[in-house]
């Protein structure tokens, strides 16, 4: 089974209980104007130009043989400065659960667990359950849109420990003029999360005038009433990675 | 909290330095011609400068002694000092204040040499100049310290403090810095906790009196004459074990900590001695200071470094009693007098002599890694051989605080050399092991061009080395294991080996300056390090390593046998500052570096940063007077760096969130 990722990060902080690794999905069905991670929108390899360290000297657009520069039209093992990087890679769930449990058998009784992240993991869902059962016996975390299908949901709930689950916007029509889909399934998800008794956290990103207004932030504390909440400050930087993968930042 | 106080502000202002001038006496001529030996003439010009010195002491100030003599004129002439060899006074111990506290000078007196003597006249003069001082002011408080100390030894906390601060002070007048502060919690433990038994002190009034304590070691440390404004040794154990195995940490070592986080001040320096059975909630605590952005506390490992001492043959109570001389090189207070840091070997140095003298003449891999062994050996010995002491200038205070030995004829007089470049080092061979003897991707003929030509037409190369070979700090057992080699082979260079003074040369994980120093003298590396680029400070990764996080790094940096190369060295992690804007950002820290200890890491410095302030720093330095980072082994303020050193903290990575 094999899935594709954009990055595996050590020690996020906030990411779940405990020293805890995350292992981003590439690909999301949702289309968050504010998204900071853009490489995690298409669930494909793409190419990252990291214009600020380019120098210019132009090595990347000489004709080359490699099997890997070929969808991408540049080559890839020529720049001095780095400045180009493919975002997304293919990796085997078997290989992948391997590499990150050396990791926490190193951590001992000091880790946390593992947390899925993106793009948007149930995106991937077989890979994503397979890669869990692949890590079973570790505490497992994922932060989801909710976007997902009942069936896949209840999947969800049954193999993964801690859900950190978002909540962007309560109303549905501006729930889809800024993220592109309705969030009638993740309201609904969201009902199912809380019968479970499954332990979670409700996340919303404060976008200044869109989901950071008191009507909206009132409307989701009625809907999720006395669950946890966290409400995410704004990330000034998140446009910045637009620009290297050739896409508009439109807020 | 002192740091509303005006004495605070009026030194960290540093307005001090407005009420100090110098002085152009030519001692050395006169001494020289008098014929005067070298103790008499160090004695003659401590008593000048005694005399010369005026009283300040500032409204509400408890811990008094500030400089007003800016300078300190030569004792001997520069041809006495090519003739006799001298550098300078011997630097970088851990003297025994604690003792002399415990006894007051006059007691000291008794059985010190006739130039200690004179020097405690000088001091006892100068103590009385404040004296007359404060009884002119009406500051009865200290007129009651300064009738007991420093002649008679102190009788309670306040008592203890002011006589450390006119100890440290004199011997700072003599000439003889980088002195650490030793192990401060467990000496100075039973004063405060008299005081509060007692009750003349409460846990608030003591960290009120502490704080301004440790704002001395900020009053004079421009005088410094070391490298760099920051590296003055002013470094403070606390924690660890007693030698009958009991942790020392107590209320005093809290309220340290305490301490250094409200008066964010570079100076004390903490240091942290930690093993396996450190409860969590020390680090938690440690943590905290770490988010002040100080670059300290720093840890060492007692679990590590203790056994590491017996082996090169340090006594266990010796052993267990360690503190670090200045940055992070191990000593012992009182009988050591040891040159930690005499000279650093550069691994990259030895591989890039060995490329180009055996690379196209090794059959395999092991062979070419016996050339890099020899010239590792070769190295050794031209250090172990070309290097004699330099710091003859007696220093008669010193004399007086290692007790039972001549600081020239101590217990241990052992020379520390830093094995530099590790990453550098490790990431060239894995290289070479893979690319050109596993794979034959590339010929040594070619390796060689591209060396010697800074990869200059060789860009594909260049990215090949540099972004996609193996690197240490990503847990990846092909580069580790050739560090851990590395390591080895530096230990066994200089084993058996004895310096002039028949001690032993310790090898050890340290850099100081030299990451910049070797560097310029290197061209590019085999890791696809370009000529100029810097070295990795210390014990870690390369500047340009991608590593997936800090979990990644110590497991790398952890397998080394540290007990071989244990002259002190550590670990530097960067995270960035948002990691820490929470509880559980915190204890998550302290986990990791929890995790560094149980795992038989040595030692292990964080620091804090904020890149962008940093660069900000770089352009408006104006605003940024004290923005404190950590540089090799110490803290310093940024904006006071050279810039080749600020780059460095700059380009290091940064972990974030």
């Amino acid at each position: 089974m094999t899935g594709t990722i954009f990055d595996i990060k050590e020690m996020a902080v906030h990411d779940g209980p405990g020293i805890r690794t995350t292992v981003f999905f590439k690909g999301c069905p949702l289309r968050c104007r504010w998204c900071h991670n853009p490489e995690g929108l298409s669930g494909e390899p793409q190419l990252m130009f990291k214009s600020a360290r380019c120098k210019g000297c132009g090595a990347c657009f000489i004709p080359c043989s490699h099997e890997d520069c070929k969808p991408f039209g540049r080559c890839l093992h020529v720049c001095p400065q780095n400045a180009l990087e493919i975002a997304g890679k293919r990796v085997n769930a078997t290989e992948l659960a391997k590499e990150l449990i050396k990791c926490a058998e190193f951590l001992g009784d000091g880790f946390g667990g593992f947390t899925f992240s993106g793009g948007e993991p149930t995106s991937q869902i077989e890979f994503l359950l397979s890669l869990a059962k692949e890590l079973k016996g570790y505490h497992l975390c994922i932060e989801t849109c909710g976007y997902t299908d009942k069936k896949n949901w209840q999947k969800i709930l049954d193999t993964f420990d801690f859900i950190i689950m978002d909540i962007k916007l309560a109303d549905d029509e501006q729930h889809k003029k800024f993220t592109g889909v309705s969030n009638k399934i993740i309201l609904e998800n969201f009902e199912t999360l809380k019968k479970s008794k499954k332990p979670y956290i409700i996340r919303t990103p404060l976008i200044p005038d869109i989901t950071d207004t008191a009507d909206n932030l009132d409307a989701i504390k009625s809907i999720i009433a006395d669950s946890n909440w966290e409400k995410i400050p704004y990330n000034a930087a998140a446009g910045a990675k637009y620009k290297m993968l050739g896409m508009e930042y439109k807020l | 909290m002192i740091s509303n106080k005006e004495y605070f502000k009026f030194y960290v202002n540093h307005e001090q330095r407005n009420l100090r001038h110098k002085v152009d006496w030519n001692l050395a001529e006169e001494y020289s011609k008098a014929g005067l030996n070298l103790k008499s003439r160090m004695a003659d010009r401590f008593y000048r400068l005694c005399k010369e010195e005026k009283p300040i002491i500032l409204p509400d100030e408890k811990i008094c002694f500030v400089r007003t003599v800016s300078n300190l004129p030569d004792v001997i002439t520069e041809q006495e000092k090519d003739e006799l060899g001298i550098w300078d006074c011997i630097n970088n111990l851990a003297l025994d204040y604690y003792g002399a506290i415990d006894k007051g000078l006059i007691e000291m007196r008794k059985t010190a040499d006739e130039y200690a003597k004179r020097d405690i006249d000088s001091i006892i003069m100068l103590s009385d100049k404040y004296l007359e001082e404060a009884k002119r002011l009406g500051r009865n408080d200290i007129v009651e310290v300064l009738t007991q100390v420093p002649r008679y030894p102190a009788r309670n906390f306040r008592e203890a403090l002011q006589f450390f601060r006119i100890l440290h002070y004199a011997i700072w007048l003599e000439g003889y810095m980088h002195n650490t502060v030793g192990r401060f919690d467990l000496n100075l433990w039973k004063y405060l906790k008299k005081d509060l038994e007692e009750g003349t002190h409460t846990k608030e009034s003591a960290l009120e009196l502490l704080e301004d304590f440790f704002l001395s070691f900020n009053k004079d440390s421009d005088l410094y004459r070391g490298i760099q404004q920051g590296d003055n040794g002013q470094s403070m154990m606390l924690g660890g074990i007693d030698k009958d195995g009991n942790d020392v940490f107590n209320l005093l070592s809290e309220l340290c900590l305490e301490a250094s986080y409200n008066n964010g001040l570079i100076d004390p320096k903490i240091n942290l001695r930690v093993n396996k059975n450190t409860p969590i909630e020390r680090f938690e605590l440690a943590t905290k200071l770490t988010k002040r952005g100080l670059g300290f506390p720093q840890y060492s490992n007692d679990d590590i470094v203790i056994p590491a001492l017996q082996k090169l043959g340090y006594d266990y109570e010796d052993a267990a009693n360690y503190t670090v001389a200045a940055c992070w090189e191990f000593i012992i207070p009182g009988n050591a007098v040891d040159i930690v840091n005499i000279d650093g070997l550069s691994y990259p140095k030895c591989i890039d002599i060995a490329l180009h003298s055996s690379l196209k003449s090794s059959a395999n891999y092991d062979k070419f890694f016996n050339a890099v062994k020899k010239e590792i050996f070769n190295e050794a010995e031209r250090i172990c051989t070309t290097w004699k002491s330099g710091y003859k200038l007696p220093c008669p205070l010193v004399n007086l605080l290692m007790p039972g030995a001549d600081y020239l004829k101590a217990k241990y007089n052992n020379y520390g050399i830093h094995g530099c470049g590790i990453s550098t080092g490790a990431d060239s061979l894995a290289a070479i092991k893979k690319y050109v003897f596993e794979e034959k991707r590339i010929t040594p003929d070619e390796l060689i061009d591209a060396i010697d030509n800074n990869f200059e037409g060789y860009s594909e190369l260049l990215h090949l080395l540099r972004y996609e070979a193996p690197k240490m700090g990503n847990n990846d057992d092909f580069v580790d294991s050739i560090a851990v080699l590395l390591l080895d082979t530096f230990a066994e260079s200089l084993k058996g080996r004895k310096n002039e003074c028949g001690g032993i040369f310790r090898a050890g994980t340290g850099s100081a300056m030299y990451y910049v120093w070797m560097a310029d003298e290197l061209g590019a590396s085999p890791d696809g390090r370009r000529k100029g680029e810097p070295l990795g400070a210390n014990f870690s990764v390369s500047l340009f390593a991608k590593t997936k996080g800090p979990v990644s790094v110590i497991a790398s940096m952890t397998k080394p046998h540290f007990e071989n190369v244990i002259n002190g060295g550590p670990l530097t992690l960067e995270f960035h500052h948002s990691v820490f804007a929470d509880d559980d950002g915190i204890s998550k820290v302290a986990a990791l570096v929890r995790t560094f200890i149980l795992k038989g890491g040595h030692q292990l410095q964080l620091n804090m940063v904020n890149t962008e302030k940093l660069y900000d720093a770089q352009k408006h330095p104006e605003n940024y007077k004290n923005l404190v980072v950590r540089v090799w082994g110490w803290s310093g303020y940024f904006v006071e760096l050279d810039k080749c050193y600020q780059d460095h903290v700059i380009a290091r990575q940064t972990y974030t969130i």
